[in-house]
């Protein structure tokens, strides 16, 4: 990492996230529950400031921790969804041709003056997320997320990785652009593969576990209106007896917010056998799952007790 | 994960001698991690000055580890090394652990003691964990790896014996030739574009106009980008289980073959699942191996076909490394677990994968039928099924990898 990377936070940073314990009462105001790990892997990417590698199941929340970090920053949050063969083009710029033809072609019906500068100026650059991080003019550092980068390829991931330690990106006819703010970079995985060395050296990693029923509940209730009372907790109770089942695509968090908002959209504000068989669509989405849950039976998940 | 008591550090400790210290104990057990994490982590212990044992873990953990795998030894070091240290009178902490931070340049113990005392390992003979490499077992691996290193010499008629009939010599020659099989997968369509002059491929709009642009007139000439081909993912699953030991040892070598020849992904299995791919990767063989005996601690256990499977698939294969990928078991077949379950995992894994082709050195026994069991469960979802058990056999293992989705029998009858 270049030496930029290692003179800490900026001041305006520093006092807004000034220790873990206010990062998380920050990330809470905009109703993302982060646990003291989480917190700590996030504030030390905002501090330090180093890229962060955040793993998880999916529906863990990976995603969602970009987003509320660019809430508590109050910055813009610009996000690359990775995929197999992505490249510079669809990564960091490209120029507009279509654009540009049709400039010269209504400078020559408009008989105007048009120079080559003209047709290679900011109008016409097509700025992806890359680039766009870089050139956010402050006042703080905008968060970038990177989402799963293991589906794109290593050189990708290599040249992301060059163009994200130097914070600059040359564009022949243009220049150098350079970051005032280097932003905070969060990278996800879903671990297809292994990410490459030089990756991993560079980041710091958190793993997000899966929550426990009480936090589920509480994640629930934040996200969902009108979702206050028992029915988050015995949603949440729920979903984490099915999750000790051994299912194909156990339901995350992200099947139990959705799976509130359908009930209480149904109007239902008390769980029981007949409303978790009306909407098992909400949770179970695999055929073989939904036998295995069927077997055991809607009562049995929302059986009396944790048992 | 150990007890958050709240304990403090001493106020003699230093941070950078703390990371310092930690980072070496972790080499020592193993976790590769670089001086510049050390440096790294004395920067974040000054932004998160370490009052109790709760940020103090997080912090290290956040900045040392780089993956899943390594939690558990980094529990386990984390434990032993502050630990002792934060309380010097606790006897818990394992006699040849590091003794203090910092401490003077010791050598390398080959298995890391450490670990086997540390609070987190498991005993030996426990079910499967819940994730694959979280134990370690250290003499069992040793004495694995002493077998697997044996070393010697060469000949012809090597080719057409059975593994299981070599000598320990043989074994290492056939090993080295084992190793020189190139593996190349069916092609899929990759979304990477090249230039093509063939007027059947797309238009390249944008390509064209570069290069007009370039020329300084209008589009005169045409360009196309046709989609790159690209090998398919290999995926080898091999059994190494006490009825397939004979075998393991030279199987070993196919997957380091195929890890570093064909960018293969390598796993075994018997009664849990361990990825190897990382452990084989390394070009020197016999570095290679012992670096996998040392990382997969169920050698010559049981066969949980099944549950295998399903580790596999759950943790691996549906996230997308088995999807349009060619998944190759090396397998007797031979399961404890029941067959309905192996064939439900492979009905599952065949929806994800684009072939599947099982390796059963049994069936190069005349006399062999596969009528029972697991092998019997799992062969309506292979796409082809070979023996594998000589050095003969295993050309037609690449000839498999390499068809088409037809499956060998087809193209016997049809050509």
């Amino acid at each position: 990492m270049s030496n930029a990377a290692r003179s800490g936070a900026e001041r305006d940073v520093q006092q807004l996230v000034p220790d873990v314990p206010s990062l998380i009462a920050a990330l809470d105001d905009g109703d993302y529950l982060a646990d003291v790990g989480l917190a700590t892997a996030l504030f030390l990417a905002v501090r330090l400031p180093q890229p962060i590698l955040l793993e998880g199941e999916a529906g863990v929340g990976k995603t969602e921790a970009a987003k509320a970090l660019a809430r508590v920053l109050d910055t813009p949050l610009f996000r690359l969804q990775c995929y197999e063969g992505i490249d510079a083009g669809e990564a960091l710029y490209e120029w507009n041709h279509q654009r540009q033809l049709l400039g010269i072609r209504l400078a020559e019906v408009r008989d105007a003056a048009l120079n080559e500068s003209d047709l290679f100026g900011p109008q016409y650059l097509l700025r992806r997320p890359l680039l766009q991080a870089i050139e956010h003019p402050g006042p703080r550092p905008a968060v970038l997320l990177l989402d799963e980068i293991d589906r794109a390829d290593a050189e990708f991931e290599a040249f992301t990785f060059e163009l994200l330690a130097e914070a600059a990106v040359t564009i022949p006819e243009l220049g150098t652009i350079r970051a005032t703010h280097p932003p905070v970079v969060v990278l996800t995985s879903n671990r297809t593969r292994d990410l490459h060395d030089a990756l991993t050296r560079r980041c710091l990693y958190h793993w997000i576990d899966y929550p426990a029923p009480a936090r589920i509940a509480e994640i629930v209730r934040r996200r969902v209106p009108g979702s206050a009372g028992p029915l988050a907790q015995e949603a949440a109770s729920a979903i984490t007896k099915m999750r000790s089942l051994d299912m194909a695509k156990p339901p995350g968090i992200a099947e139990a917010i959705d799976w509130v908002s359908a009930l209480s959209v149904l109007g239902i504000t008390h769980l029981d056998a007949p409303t978790v068989e009306k909407t098992w669509g909400s949770i179970v989405k695999n055929r073989d799952d939904l036998e295995l849950v069927g077997a055991r039976g809607a009562a049995w998940l929302v059986g009396d007790g944790h048992g | 994960m150990a007890d958050f008591s709240a304990a403090i550090i001493p106020p003699g400790v230093e941070a950078a001698s703390l990371a310092a210290g930690l980072v070496t104990a972790l080499r020592r057990a193993g976790l590769s991690a670089s001086p510049d994490r050390a440096v790294r982590l004395a920067e974040a212990l000054r932004l998160i000055p370490p009052f109790a044992r709760e940020p103090l873990y997080w912090t290290c953990r956040v900045v040392l580890v780089s993956s899943r795998e390594q939690i558990s030894v980094f529990d386990a070091v984390f434990a032993a090394v502050f630990d002792a240290l934060i309380d010097p009178a606790d006897s818990r902490g394992p006699a040849k652990a590091p003794p203090a931070i910092g401490s003077g340049a010791r050598l390398r113990p080959s298995p890391p003691s450490g670990l086997t005392n540390a609070p987190n390992s498991l005993p030996k003979a426990s079910p499967p964990a819940l994730f694959p490499g979280r134990e370690r077992p250290e003499e069992e691996a040793g004495a694995e790896r002493a077998a697997i290193l044996a070393m010697a010499s060469t000949e012809e008629r090597l080719h057409e014996t059975s593994f299981a009939e070599l000598s320990a010599e043989e074994v290492a020659r056939v090993r080295q030739l084992v190793r020189e099989i190139a593996f190349s997968t069916p092609v899929r369509l990759s979304r990477r574009t090249r230039k093509s002059s063939h007027s059947s491929a797309r238009l390249d709009i944008r390509g064209t106009v570069r290069a007009a642009r370039r020329a300084g007139t209008d589009a005169t000439r045409l360009f196309y980008a046709h989609r790159s081909p690209r090998q398919r993912q290999l995926v080898l699953l091999c059994d190494v289980s006490a009825s397939m030991e004979p075998y393991t040892r030279v199987f070993l070598s196919l997957l380091q073959g195929a890890v570093t020849g064909a960018r293969a992904e390598a796993f075994v299995f018997s009664t849990r699942l361990t990825r190897l791919t990382r452990q084989l990767a390394v070009r020197n063989p016999d570095q290679a191996l012992a670096r996998a005996a040392a990382s997969a601690p169920d050698w010559a256990g049981g066969t949980q076909i099944a549950e295998s499977l399903r580790r596999f698939i759950d943790a691996h294969g549906r996230r997308g490394l088995a999807r349009g990928a060619v998944v190759v078991v090396l397998s007797d077949g031979w399961a404890q677990d029941d067959p309905e379950l192996v064939a439900a995992q492979m009905e599952r894994l065949k929806r994800l994968a684009y072939r599947i082709v099982w390796v059963n050195p049994r069936k190069a026994d005349a006399n062999y039928q596969p009528l029972v069991g697991g092998m019997a469960a799992a062969l309506p979802y292979c796409d082809a099924f070979v023996s594998g058990h000589s050095y003969a056999a295993l050309a037609e293992v690449a000839t498999a990898v390499r068809d088409g989705r037809r499956t060998t029998q087809e193209r016997q009858g049809t050509s």
